[in-house]
């Protein structure tokens, strides 16, 4: 299973336990227009941490909040 | 001596109607203050019938901020069960958390709680005489409970809900949660106080408070000194399973669960939030075989408090110039089953002015990010009667006979803000009262001055709606949502992934088709209001007609949104002309970069500020 499949899924399934109206999750879509919180993104990176064995925020620098679902999968993919 | 006192402050402890296959009949359930050192804690305290007494207590250690609003029904159910098993429960505040006193911003918030749940286990057993406690615990309570149970010889057991095993993790996820907040809000990260501390969701986590948490790991400490532990998973998010094992390794009867519940009890909208059945039964299930076990029942018998005065705690606020605040909890109504924390000025107080604040949402009264708490308190050092209440069927009121629990709009909320009201007026002698919202909070203030309740001002910030149907569920189709993505449905409705989500039945297209054409529909209608207005024809549901009126009453009306707030568009949509023709009374404010519950510190102060001038204005 590819690293974004995982990340949909997580995506998914934290939108249906959240009451949360997920948008078409494409690269391009804003993660501010997905319809998830804050509370969600903190809920999928927990799990993402379960499922691929490593948290991309667990950085001594500073690092940035993906902008673009695009991004939030690019981030986990380059941290294989 | 401690200073701690109780009542027969007994808040006619319906249950909830989801906690009945769990526990039987709630019983009394007192409101109490008790000492943690040289501060005051308020909790809960239930003493088990005298026929069922057991000689081992339980102490409830919730997790903490988001997830302690969210969890306060299920966190009572749990209460209930023990208590039906004959265990005497207390179930508190730490400081600076709930209903509790306040806690010094710069304190590590982990060495002080930890020293709260002792103080709560010595509370425990100076009321009762019981030997022995179980901790149960949750999230970081689970955890402090741990840290405690190595402090506490009285504490024998440990029952540990998705206990935070790595303080490490714990500070990423609020971390992450932050840096997604801040995303959201645009990118604008929020220092907050010019230090390490964050604020997560509303709730400050201090610097000092990272940093201990960052080094504790239940994996590399010694284990708690308990001969007993039953460990809940979240089999969603499960994380402790290694470190029952280690218990057990260690001669712990240690027992591991993973079980579904835990993301629907903590990690959702409080008004989405069910209490978790499986757990509760796992755990009464676990008790009830610890205690058989024990052989302690009826082993030693409770000792009487005799309940001298109702609870209350002075409060100590102003820095240089300090004032002392009373507060102590009140049940009130025509079947005493609501419940309010009542904050009152310091004596001698002479203007007799008084606010309520009403719930949002289904937080409890507590309010988000504990807003009620600070307003309640910084409103009565200015002269105030403060009441912060929870509604029928929310929070730690009762629920009506027949009626649902947990419902953010109930039928009967303007009879308990009309008691509210009365409450004020007889028995603190207020002749100015304002009522005080957010969201649900800011409709009900709204719909009570709408019908009358004698109130002398509205403080209503971010309302999403301004009409309610009984039989609507939060579900059901908001206007709010039409206003707000005007342009975004139409757009998913001509997406050929939302065609094949139609075709699949994931999609509610009426719903869609709904919102596409409600909001043209909407802006007719608001014209044919102003027309009918014009002509003198009340319309029903005409929120301008109802502005115009309350208005005339010579009652303030305060909106406060945060920018991009749907409810402002709303409220020019449905109050049409009648909102430009409103004087000086009639306010609508807005505040740059907040959120929906404010949950940042720089746009909440702002907030804040706004609402205490307005309270504070000259009529």
């Amino acid at each position: 299973m590819s690293v974004r499949s995982i990340v949909v899924t997580q995506f998914e399934q934290v939108a249906v336990e959240q009451h949360r109206a997920l948008a078409r999750l494409s690269d391009e879509l804003r993660l501010l227009d997905s319809g998830l919180d804050s509370l969600s993104f903190a809920l999928i990176v927990a799990r993402l941490e379960d499922a691929l064995g490593f948290d991309p925020f667990d950085v001594a620098d500073d690092v940035k909040f993906p902008v673009t679902f695009g991004d939030f999968v690019r981030l986990y993919d380059n941290h294989k | 001596m401690s200073s701690a006192s109780s009542s027969r402050l007994s808040i006619a402890q319906a249950r909830s109607p989801q906690a009945a296959d769990c526990a039987p009949a709630g019983g009394v359930r007192d409101a109490v203050y008790f000492d943690s050192g040289e501060n005051k804690l308020f909790g809960w305290f239930r003493p088990p019938p005298a026929s069922l007494a057991s000689n081992i207590g339980l102490v409830i250690c919730k997790p903490y901020g988001y997830e302690a609003l969210c969890s306060h029904r299920s966190l009572r159910a749990f209460e209930e069960t023990a208590s039906a098993l004959g265990m005497p429960t207390l179930q508190f505040d730490y400081l600076g958390t709930g209903d509790s006193a306040e806690i010094d911003a710069q304190a590590d918030q982990l060495t002080a709680w930890t020293q709260d749940v002792i103080a709560a286990v010595s509370e425990l057993r100076r009321r009762t005489g019981i030997q022995q406690v179980c901790l149960l615990g949750v999230r970081l309570g689970a955890l402090l409970a741990v840290l405690a149970a190595s402090e506490c010889a009285a504490v024998t057991s440990l029952i540990l809900i998705s206990p935070i095993v790595s303080g490490q993790r714990y500070v990423r996820s609020l971390r992450t949660a932050r840096l997604a907040a801040a995303s959201m809000a645009g990118g604008h990260v929020e220092a907050t106080d010019g230090d390490d501390s964050i604020e997560s969701s509303g709730f400050l986590i201090s610097a000092a408070t990272l940093a201990a948490l960052t080094k504790t790991d239940l994996k590399t400490r010694a284990p708690p000194t308990v001969s007993d532990a039953l460990v809940i998973d979240g089999n969603a998010l499960p994380g402790a399973s290694e470190w029952t094992k280690q218990l057990s390794a260690c001669g712990i009867q240690a027992r591991y669960l993973a079980l579904p519940g835990l993301i629907e009890m903590i990690m959702t909208a409080p008004q989405y939030a069910q209490i978790p059945h499986e757990m509760i039964a796992a755990t009464r299930d676990w008790l009830r075989q610890f205690l058989n076990g024990s052989a302690t029942r009826g082993a030693r018998r409770l000792e009487a408090v005799s309940p001298t005065s109702a609870p209350a705690m002075i409060l100590r606020t102003g820095g240089d110039q300090p004032v002392l605040l009373t507060e102590r909890p009140v049940s009130f109504g025509p079947e005493k089953i609501l419940l309010g924390i009542v904050t009152e000025p310091r004596q001698g107080e002479i203007r007799r002015r008084a606010v309520v604040l009403l719930n949002a949402g289904a937080d409890y009264h507590i309010g988000v990010n504990r807003m009620h708490v600070t307003l309640a308190r910084e409103w009565a050092s200015r002269g105030y009667v403060a009441l912060r209440m929870d509604l029928a069927g929310l929070g730690d009121s009762g629920t009506r006979s027949g009626q649902q629990d947990n419902e953010v709009f109930p039928a009967a909320a303007l009879d308990d803000i009309r008691a509210a009201v009365e409450l004020l007026r007889s028995s603190y002698g207020a002749i100015d009262i304002t009522l005080f919202g957010l969201c649900s909070g800011a409709y009900h203030a709204l719909r009570a001055a709408a019908a009358g309740v004698p109130v002398n001002r509205i403080l209503m910030v971010n309302p999403q709606n301004y009409f309610w149907k009984e039989g609507m569920t939060l579900d059901d189709l908001q206007l709010a949502e039409v206003v707000h993505n005007p342009r975004l449905y139409p757009r998913r409705l001509l997406s050929g992934v939302a065609w094949k989500r139609l075709l699949g039945g994931k999609v509610n297209v009426l719903r869609i088709a709904k919102i596409y054409f409600y909001r043209p529909l909407l802006a007719l209608e608001s014209s044919l209001r102003d027309m009918a207005r014009g002509l003198r024809i009340r319309l029903p549901n005409d929120l301008g007609w109802e502005l115009e009126e309350i208005y005339r009453r010579g009652v303030r009306i305060v909106f406060v949104f945060a920018s991009g707030e749907p409810g402002i568009d709303l409220l020019k949509l449905e109050g049409g002309s009648s909102v430009k023709r409103l004087g000086d009374y009639f306010r609508i404010h807005i505040v740059e970069g907040g959120d929906h519950v404010f949950s940042q510190s720089g746009p909440r102060a702002i907030m804040k500020k706004i609402v205490s001038d307005e309270l504070f204005a000259r009529s």
